[in-house]
């Protein structure tokens, strides 16, 4: 160690320049996530999980409403417009698997890791350290949800090519579609997870699990006891899982040409005109960026409930 | 500049981990030392800004912390007892990162790494990652961000713990390079860490100032309180007992004892100069034999 030239600016940075606060916190905090391995392995990870995925949306099924009483077999296009309501609630629950793991310790693992100390007795204002924390997470999920958005109109390109028949993806409603389902559950799910843990740094792994294990019910294990009957609306326009918001928008899609149809090549002409179609949005798109919205809401919330100081680190 | 520390208190539960402490440092290495428990770290976190008091104020230039904590944070130094780091960074990328957390000029930055990096003799393993760093040299990274804007106070909390004996000798004497124009908080267990470089050394006990004073005064207190005695193995074992005891070896002739007391222990007993641990040793022992 040089124990005799202590070289210093003169203390001049005691008058310190305060440029962009919050940028300067997103940016390094882009940097440490940039320099991390991991992230890139989630992130390839999952575009190559949705890939096949994708792929195997374009299923083929059994229809019973041939001319004849007999079945068709058809397939919907899963990157169509109607394959996409199908879809789109199981490709976001993939997504949402990785979330928690992104969004919950922005500023917890500064608590877990002890780097807390040093970045709380820097002249940081406090605001800008959570919001800088919570945008960068923010940043990194809805890009995991714009790789999903590739995924899906790049392997529709693909089947489009590649399958006899097989409808191109229409972006418009692939994007509409996006912007109403995967969007608003994005934000919502970042937002809550990194709010609470935020507040609670001792419950972030609690936190993960039940944010797992509650979209998976909402998602998977409550949605097919509704399949045949007619959800109520309030649970249609406000379930952020959209696996319900599903279900009640697939009665806009009427068959009734295709159950004219006297062979199955009749019956997929039939079929493609349906399903490309955009439903009406109704009421459940402006409910999700309501939720959305909440989500900032509880960000705000604990932004301004975050105290520098505390008895116990973690 | 001035820190006042006034009638300050902190209450764990029913606990008083400081109680009424009050201390006025000006320029210069003041030594806190204490047994566990006594508050020293409870007191440099509150200093620092990370524990809020129960009672009492701090003041920085006459400015009450309560009201505006930003004023004390600009000109802080802090290197934690026990502090992480990033491992996706290297050493220069940490010290950037959190010379751009303290707001320091994008055109300063750098320069002032650089210059950090050089006070700390860590400019050959800047660009390696964090985690293959030595205790030593994670340490050196720590006084280095302590370091980073150039601070008018600076808290070290315990620095030397881990370190082997010549990098503490090393740690210690780079600290006392930095008490120029500066006020430096160094908390320790160590009590020659303090000898060697405070100037002013106060002992906290159970949440209180025990003794605020220099090592010499410190020294001063306790001359014709420590004994030298050579006596036998079972005598020994009977003046531990009884006594503070500081050193005892084995020799060919019996063992040898330093005692700290205020009355003679044993009537072969010589008195002795004490050490600044023997001193200290009086003080927190409530200047008598355990009797």
């Amino acid at each position: 160690m040089n124990n005799t030239a202590v070289a210093t600016s003169g203390q001049e940075t005691a008058a310190i320049e305060r440029p962009h606060t919050l940028a300067r916190v997103m940016t390094w905090e882009l940097r440490r996530f940039r320099a991390s391995r991991l992230l890139w392995v989630q992130a390839l990870g999952f575009f190559s999980l949705l890939l096949p995925v994708t792929w195997a949306t374009q299923r083929t099924s059994q229809f019973d409403f041939g001319s004849n009483g007999g079945s068709i077999s058809g397939f919907v296009a899963g990157t169509s417009t109607l394959g996409l309501i199908h879809n789109l609630p199981t490709l976001l629950t993939l997504l949402v698997l990785l979330l928690p793991f992104i969004a919950a310790d922005g500023v917890a693992r500064d608590l877990q890791r002890r780097t807390y100390e040093l970045i709380m007795t820097t002249a940081l204002p406090i605001r800008a350290y959570v919001w800088g924390r919570y945008l960068v997470a923010l940043l990194i999920s809805l890009g995991l949800a714009l790789l999903m958005l590739a995924a899906i109109l790049g392997m529709g390109v693909l089947l489009h090519l590649t399958v006899p028949e097989y409808p191109l993806p229409s972006v418009k409603a692939a994007v509409l579609l996006w912007v109403g389902m995967v969007l608003p559950a994005v934000v919502l799910v970042t937002s809550l997870v990194f709010a609470i843990v935020t507040l609670l740094p001792r419950l972030s792994t609690v936190v993960k699990v039940v944010t797992l294990v509650a979209w998976i019910v909402g998602s998977v294990v409550i949605p097919p006891g509704l399949r045949d009957q007619i959800p109520p609306s309030w649970y249609v326009n406000w379930d952020p899982t959209s696996a319900v918001t599903a279900l009640g928008i697939l009665p806009q899609y009427s068959f009734s040409e295709a159950r004219m149809a006297a062979s199955e090549s009749q019956f997929q002409d039939a079929f493609m005109a349906i399903e490309n179609k955009m439903p009406l949005v109704g009421s459940w798109f402006g409910s999700h960026l309501v939720l959305a919205a909440l989500g900032l809401v509880v960000v705000v919330v604990v932004s301004l409930a975050f105290k520098r100081s505390r008895d116990v680190l973690v | 500049m001035e820190l006042t520390i006034d009638r300050l208190s902190k209450r764990y539960g029913q606990r008083w981990a400081l109680h009424q402490l009050s201390l006025r440092c000006e320029p210069g290495m003041l030594g806190l030392v204490g047994p566990n428990g006594a508050g020293k770290t409870t007191l440099m976190r509150m200093v620092a800004t990370l524990l809020e008091p129960t009672e009492g104020a701090i003041l920085w230039n006459g400015q009450d912390l309560r009201v505006d904590a930003q004023v004390l944070r600009q000109v802080l130094g802090y290197l934690p007892q026990d502090f992480g780091i990033y491992p996706e960074f290297t050493g220069r990328q940490f010290l950037r990162y959190l010379a751009a957390m303290n707001g320091l000029p994008s055109s300063l930055i750098k320069r002032r790494v650089d210059e950090v990096l050089e006070i700390v003799s860590m400019e050959q393993h800047a660009d390696r990652n964090l985690p293959t760093y030595s205790g030593g040299m994670k340490q050196r990274i720590g006084i280095a961000q302590a370091l980073i804007n150039d601070p008018e106070l600076l808290i070290v909390d315990e620095p030397t713990a881990g370190l082997d004996p010549s990098e503490r000798v090393r740690f210690r004497t780079l600290l006392a390079s930095l008490t120029s124009n500066r006020i430096v908080l160094l908390s320790t267990h160590i009590i020659t860490d303090v000898e060697a470089v405070a100037g002013r050394l106060v002992i906290l006990q159970e949440g209180k100032v025990l003794v605020d004073t220099t090592p010499d005064g410190l020294l001063a207190r306790a001359v014709g309180t420590v004994w030298s005695v050579t006596t036998d193995q079972a005598t020994a074992l009977q003046l531990q007992a009884k006594f503070q005891v500081s050193t005892m070896v084995n020799q060919q002739n019996g063992v040898a004892l330093r005692i700290v007391s205020a009355t003679r222990p044993h009537e072969a007993a010589i008195a002795t100069d004490g050490s600044l641990e023997e001193a200290y040793l009086m003080a927190v022992d409530g200047q008598t034999a355990r009797v």
